[in-house]
């Protein structure tokens, strides 16, 4: 050929020309081998392994950036004060500890993918179903996982009493403020997975977020912040749940008899893989302090591939593998 | 108590169901197959489209997660490869939800799934778009090792774990959806007892139940296979008289 590459002979094609024309069948030529190692050159159940880099934004109170393969994200936590009168429904007396963050709604997180991250998501475009859906994903798992100690966000001051009060009772400690957390995630690079990484970089980011120490000043009725880095505390979490996603590939339509049909689970699916397969399982587990490992989301959609026996025995593999360990 | 479904509610449009639990209403309308814009088109199949309008007010990014797993899960019913290059448009309204009064907003979000799915199933056999099989999508909350299946607004306050699951005819779990704080076999547990009910819900009623999963007791009525037999008698009822 003119450009000086070897000349294929008549009727076959380089790789990625058949992976870019028929991309299915370019998956499932390799899958089919005895061997099964997929395009990316993984085997079916390896992950890519996470770099985390965290703390590199100055101006954010925690941040992280997560690189899992060629997806990469940023997360940064800004913390803003809340004033409790600010409220317009202020939490009821009654309300459970747990239940605090989600009735104020002081977690706020926001995807991003329009960063020209991929060629899918076009830049500066408001944000798609896909960040919706993952902002909203990350916001559910936030609420239902209780990470954040719910007084590590409260800014309580230890009230004197008045004349109208008991005399014998003590000083009350009411909360006059609270800190929101903004968790702002931008995909810089993605190559499939986002909701894996994403989430990796908001407990990534979150373990290194500091907050300052407040307190009320009675004079001048507002909040004061201390700043010196020695007062600042880390936010605590309660424990550090992992997600775990997995795209399953299928021969089954229903244009074909059913029986000769294969599956492929596909652990960690890149870009590639993510538009083939149409069936996911996402799996978030968590490890408590005394070693009881639970489920915190199931979400599984778009085949038929996946059973009850299947999820069993990739919770055991995944109780087991040394990638748990390694990212919790 | 089983869920209530009415056939064909609206109309004007081609199909339309109202799904009815303890929980939720549902009104759901779908159109199909439709012209599709050029941007969605696929050549080989059907584009699906899944439009889920909140109790009040406009959706959010919740509306969008649910509006994408309901459309996968459609994916995997619908017959696409019949409809190439056309569009099938499922809009669900929900018409009346719980109160808020301390429920866990992702409880009761894995709730409505099971309510959508049911509703946007309903409304697409209604329509007659041509599909793989017949599913229910099945609700069961755990708490402190108790199942309860199909729960009111009270089971739902302290449970510990919520579970939608979709079960296909053939028995195939075609959706999964759960949230809280549980273990696998918990979940198999549920799973399970959903699976089971599912296949009752469907199951023929000239027929032995033996496909259905053995010892299984306490059967719930086959109400969604009296429903739909009930919508097919009424349309051919003018054979009779004619």
């Amino acid at each position: 050929m003119a450009n000086g590459t070897t000349a294929s002979s008549g009727l076959s094609f380089p790789r990625e020309t058949f992976a870019k024309l028929t991309p299915g069948p370019y998956l499932h030529a390799h899958l089919k081998q005895p061997s099964s190692i997929r395009p990316n050159g993984r085997q079916l159940d390896e992950h890519r392994i996470p770099t985390v880099n965290a703390g590199s934004l100055t101006h954010s109170n925690g941040s992280a950036v997560v690189r899992c393969g060629d997806t990469a994200i940023v997360c940064g936590v800004r913390a803003e004060i809340l004033l409790a009168s600010d409220l317009p429904h202020p939490p009821p007396d009654d309300l459970d500890d747990d239940d605090l963050v989600e009735h104020l709604g002081i977690l706020v997180p926001n995807v991003e993918l329009s960063t020209g991250c991929s060629p899918a998501h076009l830049p500066g475009n408001p944000p798609g179903p896909l960040a919706q859906s993952l902002t909203y994903r990350i916001l559910a798992l936030l609420h239902s996982s209780d990470i954040i100690d719910p007084n590590d966000l409260r800014i309580k001051h230890l009230e004197a009493n008045t004349d109208e009060d008991l005399p014998d009772e003590g000083p009350r400690q009411v909360t006059k403020a609270y800190w929101v957390l903004y968790i702002d995630i931008l995909a810089i690079a993605l190559d499939g997975n986002a909701i894996d990484t994403a989430w990796t970089a908001t407990m990534a980011a979150f373990q290194n977020t500091i907050l300052p120490k407040a307190h009320w000043d009675q004079d001048r009725e507002m909040i004061v912040c201390s700043p010196r880095l020695a007062e600042a505390t880390g936010l605590r979490l309660r424990d550090m749940p992992v997600a775990s996603t997995s795209a399953i590939f299928t021969t089954a339509s229903p244009l074909k008899s059913g029986d000769q049909a294969e599956s492929w689970v596909l652990a960690d699916p890149d870009g590639f893989e993510e538009d083939v397969c149409a069936e996911t399982l996402t799996v978030v587990l968590v490890s408590r302090r005394d070693g009881t490992k639970s489920l915190l989301r199931v979400e599984k959609s778009g085949g038929a591939v996946v059973t009850t026996d299947l999820l069993a025995r990739y919770y055991q593999y995944w109780v087991t593998s040394e990638a748990h360990s390694a990212l919790a | 108590m089983p869920p209530t479904l009415t056939l064909h509610p609206l109309h004007r449009a081609d199909g339309s169901a109202t799904h009815t639990t303890p929980l939720f209403t549902i009104l759901a309308a779908a159109n199909g197959p439709l012209e599709v814009s050029r941007r969605d088109e696929l050549p080989e199949e059907a584009a699906i489209e899944v439009n889920v309008r909140p109790c009040s007010g406009v959706g959010g990014p919740r509306e969008r997660w649910m509006e994408g797993v309901i459309t996968s899960l459609l994916k995997s019913l619908v017959l696409v490869n019949m409809y190439p290059r056309t569009l099938v448009q499922v809009t669900l309204q929900v018409t009346k939800e719980p109160g808020m009064g301390g429920l866990k907003r992702a409880v009761k979000d894995v709730a409505l799934l099971a309510g959508l799915g049911n509703a946007a199933f309903a409304a697409l056999v209604d329509a007659g778009v041509a599909l793989g099989g017949t599913m229910v999508v099945g609700l069961g909350v755990a708490r402190e090792g108790e199942v309860v299946v199909e729960p009111g607004e009270k089971e739902l306050l302290g449970c510990g774990s919520v579970h939608a699951v979709a079960w296909g005819m053939r028995g195939e779990m075609l959706m999964a959806e759960s949230a809280g704080r549980f273990g696998v076999e918990e979940w198999e547990g549920v799973a399970g007892r959903l699976r089971g009910d599912a296949m009752g819900a469907i199951k023929n009623d000239e027929e032995d139940g033996d496909d259905v999963m053995d010892g299984e007791v306490g059967q719930k009525e086959p109400w969604l296979r009296q429903a739909l037999g009930e919508s097919v008698r009424d349309a051919g009822a003018w054979r009779e008289t004619g």
